[in-house]
């Protein structure tokens, strides 16, 4: 094969190349953001509040993954953070059933044995727009009937069946955002404060949402 | 002695095997799915049951009695952690957490009385390391060069302050990111329970080509800083091995055997023995045995059964004759 014909096979090829990845570059460009947000990790029941407070606390010795009967603790990797292996819950994953087995496990004070309603995980927040019944888009209520700690921590709207409302006895366990079966993930663990703040208005939630479906 | 040494060295490491597959049955006990498990889930499930069930009643909860590593764990209901994740976690957060520092006072005790023998005895990378020492000896006779370098005890000492003093800066018990017994009951956790591994295992494998290719039983001896705790922990400890020099006659096994390097034919114990009670076995002539002393004694000359010493009496009585 001669240089030349190279050449222009390469480039004719590049050509191609390049036309055929428009589209991709188009859609990044006008749709950036497809995936929804991934869930966060949320502390373990008892764990103590402060986060760095939690790391200096723990150990690492992987105790209250080995008697978590679901088996929903999961511990951080050595990746280079401070957090290596401390443990963390996925709720999206496989979530807490608030049995308090890691809190009477705990050598250290970085789990402490708290009675059931005082744990603080953080608390659940419903995406208002991104839940099918707030929008009219169908019947659902399985966060409201999976939920352990009964209708103080989440319940239907008044007068309504089935759009749930997060009420301030929720511990933040995750079991309502490993049971909705919504791909949209309208419900997803946040910390209490955060939770407080957009947990009935659905215009702090559409800006804080980072969801384009 | 040292047949039951390792007997119980490889006891503790098949019990950190078996935890994790006793912890996945009672979680399987505790979710009620028998019928939904997978047939290699059915089959961990069925032969955990087959072992455990002359011993206890309700799986569910009977099998918390014993969990946990040598780390850090839960024991027949008493937990006990080691002295150096207390002393991690005092240094990291900056306070004492009572609770947590009465689960290292068996420990503690123990290796007071015993002196450095958590590493002889239970430690789960001592039986790693031990079979990574005759793996050594072995190529070594083969001929491949293995490193049996001399490097100062004392780094170990050093290793424990600044991995102190990191922690304190830092916030994080730096220990448990560098001491094999917690990466290895962890490892096999993750690898057993959770698929996985993580980076302590490329560290601990790191550790044994440390060991393979520079020192003799390298990290106990130099770098450990766990061995530091219970060597500082055992330096005036009361069970110790004494060396009867009536019986010695000089053979030196016990300074080969020995793979903390350390001198028995001259007395020469110190705070780094760990009563491994490999010395003990190998001895011909039974010279060495347990004594109950606070301190080492002092050479004692050579032994009384050796040529040495049998010459030094020969020229002694010619000097009297003549």
């Amino acid at each position: 094969m001669k240089r030349r014909t190279f050449l222009q096979k390469v480039g004719y090829s590049a050509g191609v190349l390049g036309f055929s990845a428009l589209p991709f570059a188009m859609a990044q460009i006008f749709y950036p953001k497809l995936k929804a947000q991934p869930h966060e990790r949320i502390p373990l029941p008892g764990a103590l509040a402060d986060h760095s407070a939690f790391i200096e606390a723990c150990i690492g010795c992987g105790l209250c993954g080995e008697v978590c009967p679901p088996r929903c603790v999961l511990f951080h990797q050595s990746d280079g953070s401070k957090a290596a292996n401390t443990p963390y819950i996925d709720p999206a994953e496989k979530s807490c059933i608030l049995c308090g087995y890691c809190m009477e496990a705990c050598p250290t004070d970085a789990l402490t044995v708290t009675p059931l309603r005082e744990v603080n995980m953080g608390i659940a927040q419903i995406d208002r727009v991104a839940c099918y019944p707030w929008v009219d888009r169908g019947i659902c209520g399985a966060c409201v009937s999976v939920c352990p700690l009964g209708d103080k921590a989440i319940d239907f709207e008044f007068g309504n069946f089935y759009r749930p409302v997060v009420n301030d006895g929720c511990v933040g366990c995750g079991q309502c955002v490993e049971v909705c079966p919504e791909p949209s993930l309208p419900i997803r663990i946040v910390d209490r404060a955060k939770g407080a703040v957009a947990k009935h208005a659905v215009e702090t939630s559409k800006e804080t949402r980072q969801l384009d479906y | 002695m040292n047949k039951v040494r390792w007997l119980v060295l490889s006891s503790v490491f098949a019990m950190l095997v078996l935890l994790p597959f006793l912890h996945l049955y009672q979680s399987y006990e505790a979710a009620h799915a028998y019928d939904l498990l997978l047939p290699n889930e059915k089959a961990i499930s069925d032969s955990m049951e087959w072992l455990t069930s002359p011993f206890i009643k309700d799986p569910e909860k009977d099998l918390n009695q014993l969990k946990g590593t040598t780390w850090s764990g839960t024991l027949f209901g008493y937990k006990m952690s080691d002295p150096l994740a207390v002393v991690g976690q005092i240094a990291a957060s900056g306070s004492v957490y009572w609770p947590f520092l009465l689960t290292a006072l068996i420990p503690i005790l123990l290796s007071i009385v015993f002196g450095r023998f958590y590493c002889g005895w239970i430690c789960p990378a001592t039986l790693i390391y031990e079979l990574n020492d005759n793996l050594a000896t072995w190529l070594r006779k083969v001929g491949l060069p293995i490193g049996r370098r001399k490097l100062d005890k004392r780094v170990k000492y050093l290793v424990l302050l600044v991995g102190i003093v990191l922690a304190g800066l830092t916030g994080t018990v730096t220990f448990a990111a560098m001491y094999p017994p917690a990466i290895i009951g962890r490892e096999i956790y993750y690898v057993i329970a959770l698929n996985g591994f993580g980076a302590g295992m490329i560290f601990f494998l790191l550790t044994i080509l440390f060991d393979l290719m520079v020192a003799q039983r390298g990290f106990c001896r130099y770098i450990c800083p766990g061995g530091a705790v219970y060597s500082l922990l055992g330096r005036f400890r009361l069970l110790r091995i004494k060396r009867d020099v009536s019986q010695c006659n000089d053979c030196a096994k016990c300074n080969v055997v020995c793979q903390f390097g350390l001198d028995p034919l001259r007395d020469n114990f110190s705070q780094e023995c760990n009563n491994c009670t490999a010395c003990i076995a190998v001895c011909p002539t039974d010279a060495l045995s347990f004594t109950v002393n606070v301190k080492d004694i002092d050479y004692q000359g050579s032994g009384h059964l050796g040529h040495q010493y049998r010459r030094q009496q020969e020229q002694n009585s010619e000097k009297e004759l003549a």
